[in-house]
């Protein structure tokens, strides 16, 4: 494979590595502290649309290597995936299953929207569509984890649950590569990361990878507000479900009105042309939040900017009043 | 854990797997996600949607004695069967259908402690998609025993008389949201009411704070400091739970009745969608 030039075998070359970075694209009109240089990293530019590319690469070469995944007569009859998704993870473990002769069942609640459960199907996923949020209550797991789990226990000729709620390979992939490349893509000067929190394997990886390069690197993340509607994003009170989430490794967690993912997103779009997603839309807000409390401040930060807004053009006009008018 | 007041109504995921397949012993799961039977079960189980089987398809009511000896009959339960009920969200439709198969007099039901969610995390606990055979069987009901329901007159009666002289204790076990007025119902819900806000005297303890994170309930002592210290629940009085729709309540009745041991507990099933919507009734937000 040639990163030059950009030819390859085949699309699961293009996944990203230190030597295929992701792009980091500098803020303009929209940095509130000019002295502060800040990046956004372009992970929609990944094979497969998203950051979850990294974990899901991690995740499903790993059962291959470890015999877990089988080919059958069919795709149907072998040994494939079952895995519960907001969408991003399971469109790309759809994709390289495909890619690799694997079915895979994707179990997601039922707020992610229209866009993500049809481009399931479109890679190739089974889809089981959970209405989770039936009674919102503390201390409630989450529908779609268990469904997901009674397949890979009551099924487990034909699934296997990879599970990046509790797979360590979903922050390994992090060490392993957007680490790496953020420290060379700043040339070691990065002094703040800007994630936001749904498995949490971003931020425990980048924050395990860059505080070991240089402790002094602040690792910030963002959660919406309770009773949000961002797709991928957790809420503290939603945070029980990962396994891999240690705040002691995260500096500072901010609490964001959730609709600013929303009109952030939009601002992204309408002002520095970055096509940014509700959630890229929420870390942009924290970043500024913290910039803000001294415009003068130096530094480099880097802002995770998970996916683009194609995918939440239905929860764009639901949220952005006008947007959907003819 | 079973310093509770009636430790046999519960019984833990040992000793179910031990028992699965034993005659007399018949695992019944209901769900939130009707689907979730389908995928996967405990061997031998059988499933009942609650949209379909446990309400009457007609009036706004339970199912009928008719129905529910019909429905029990089909899943090949016997009267002196040891009934385990079981189900996702912490047990939140497992314990209506224990009230509902307590209501129509059947002896031994128990709930599995912790539900699905532990179930699912135990990696030695069988579970299966493979369908149950049934031999149908001739079902006796008792008719429905309405000490266990309160009614909407006996609400109104709470709700009107002045702290002090209130005939019970009432619990509302919604989420705060709904207590306060703020939703009507969970977003999404079709079942709803024509206002916000809740029963004047009632307390709010939502129903999930009776269980740990790995959906088990809680011990007696932190029982006791929610609802007899926190809540301030009267143990020298009967005592009504609530909710929207009256499953959710029918979990507070459990504990309330079964683990803490208060006398007279009644499942108040009409609920918020029933005193919500009527004329004239008090309401406090
Ligand atoms: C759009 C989007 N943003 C952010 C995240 C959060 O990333 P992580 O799971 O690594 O915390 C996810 C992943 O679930 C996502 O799909």
């Amino acid at each position: 494979m040639n990163h030059q030039t950009r030819v390859y075998d085949n699309i699961l070359e293009m996944l990203p590595s230190e030597e295929n970075p992701s792009p980091l694209v500098r803020i303009g009109k929209m940095n509130p502290a000019p002295g502060f240089e800040l990046y956004a990293k372009l992970e929609w530019l990944n094979p497969f649309g998203s950051i979850k590319d990294r974990a899901a690469s991690a995740m499903i070469t790993d059962l291959e290597e470890r015999g877990e995944l089988k080919h059958g007569e069919s795709r149907e009859s072998g040994r494939g995936i079952v895995e519960p998704t907001s969408g991003n993870t399971g469109i790309s473990l759809a994709a390289m299953a495909s890619a690799k002769g694997f079915a895979m069942r994707a179990v997601v609640p039922q707020k992610v929207p229209l866009e993500k459960r049809v481009l399931l199907r479109i890679a190739g996923a089974d889809v089981d569509v959970i209405n989770d949020q039936m009674c919102p209550s503390p201390g409630m797991g989450e529908g779609s984890i268990g469904i997901a789990r009674s397949y890979a226990k009551a099924q487990k000729d034909h699934y296997v649950m990879p599970n990046q709620y509790e797979n360590e390979l979903n922050v390994q992939a992090h060490v392993r590569t957007t680490g790496p490349e953020i420290w060379r893509q700043t040339q070691g000067r990065v002094t703040h990361a800007f994630v936001s929190l749904g498995t949490a394997g971003t931020a425990m990886g980048l924050s395990k990878f860059l505080k070991a390069k240089n402790p002094a690197i602040k690792i910030i993340a963002v959660q919406p507000s309770e009773g949000h509607d961002v797709p991928g994003l957790r809420n503290k009170s939603e945070l029980h479900v990962t396994k891999l989430f240690d705040e002691k490794q995260i500096d500072e967690i901010l609490e964001i009105p959730f609709e600013l993912a929303y009109t952030r997103a939009l601002e992204l779009c309408r002002t520095e042309g970055l096509f940014a997603g509700p959630s890229s839309g929420l870390i942009y807000e924290g970043a500024r939040q913290v910039l803000l409390r001294d415009p003068k401040q130096v530094g480099v930060g880097v802002m995770m900017f998970c996916d683009n807004v194609f995918k939440y053009v239905s929860s764009m006009v639901k949220h952005i009043p006008g947007l959907g008018e003819e | 854990m079973s310093n509770y007041a009636h430790p046999e109504v519960l019984v833990e995921a040992d000793w179910a797997k031990a028992n699965i397949g034993k005659p007399g012993i018949k695992f019944v799961e209901v769900d939130v996600d009707t689907k979730a039977y389908e995928v996967g079960h405990i061997p031998g189980a059988v499933g009942f949607n609650w949209q379909t089987q446990l309400q009457d398809q007609v009036r706004r009511d339970i199912v009928s004695k008719e129905e529910f000896e019909r429905l029990a009959g089909a899943a090949g339960i016997s009267n002196g069967d040891t009934v385990i009920l079981y189900g996702d969200n912490n047990n939140w439709f497992a314990a209506y259908a224990f009230w509902l198969f307590k209501l129509y007099g059947h002896k031994d039901v128990r709930l599995l402690n912790g539900g699905r969610v532990k179930w699912l995390a135990g990696a030695d606990l069988p579970l299966t998609a493979d369908k149950t055979e049934v031999k149908p069987t001739a079902y006796k009901a008792s008719p429905a025993d309405e000490t266990l329901r309160a009614k909407l007159m006996d609400v109104i009666e709470i709700a009107r008389s002045s702290a002090a002289a209130r005939p019970s204790n009432l619990v509302d076990v919604r989420s705060p949201d709904e207590f306060s007025g703020k939703v009507i119902a969970p977003p999404g819900m079709t079942e709803t009411a024509q206002r916000g806000g809740h029963v004047p005297g009632a307390a709010s303890v939502p129903w999930a704070k009776a269980v740990n994170q790995d959906g088990t309930f809680k011990p007696l002592v932190e029982l006791k400091q929610l609802y007899l210290e926190e809540a301030k629940l009267n143990p020298g009085k009967p005592t009504v739970a609530y909710c929207r729709i009256g499953e959710r309540s029918s979990h507070t009745w459990f504990v309330l009745k079964y683990l803490l041991g208060l006398k007279d507990v009644r499942n108040y099933d009409g609920s918020w969608t029933e005193y919500g919507s009527v004329i004239g009734v008090p309401i406090e937000r």
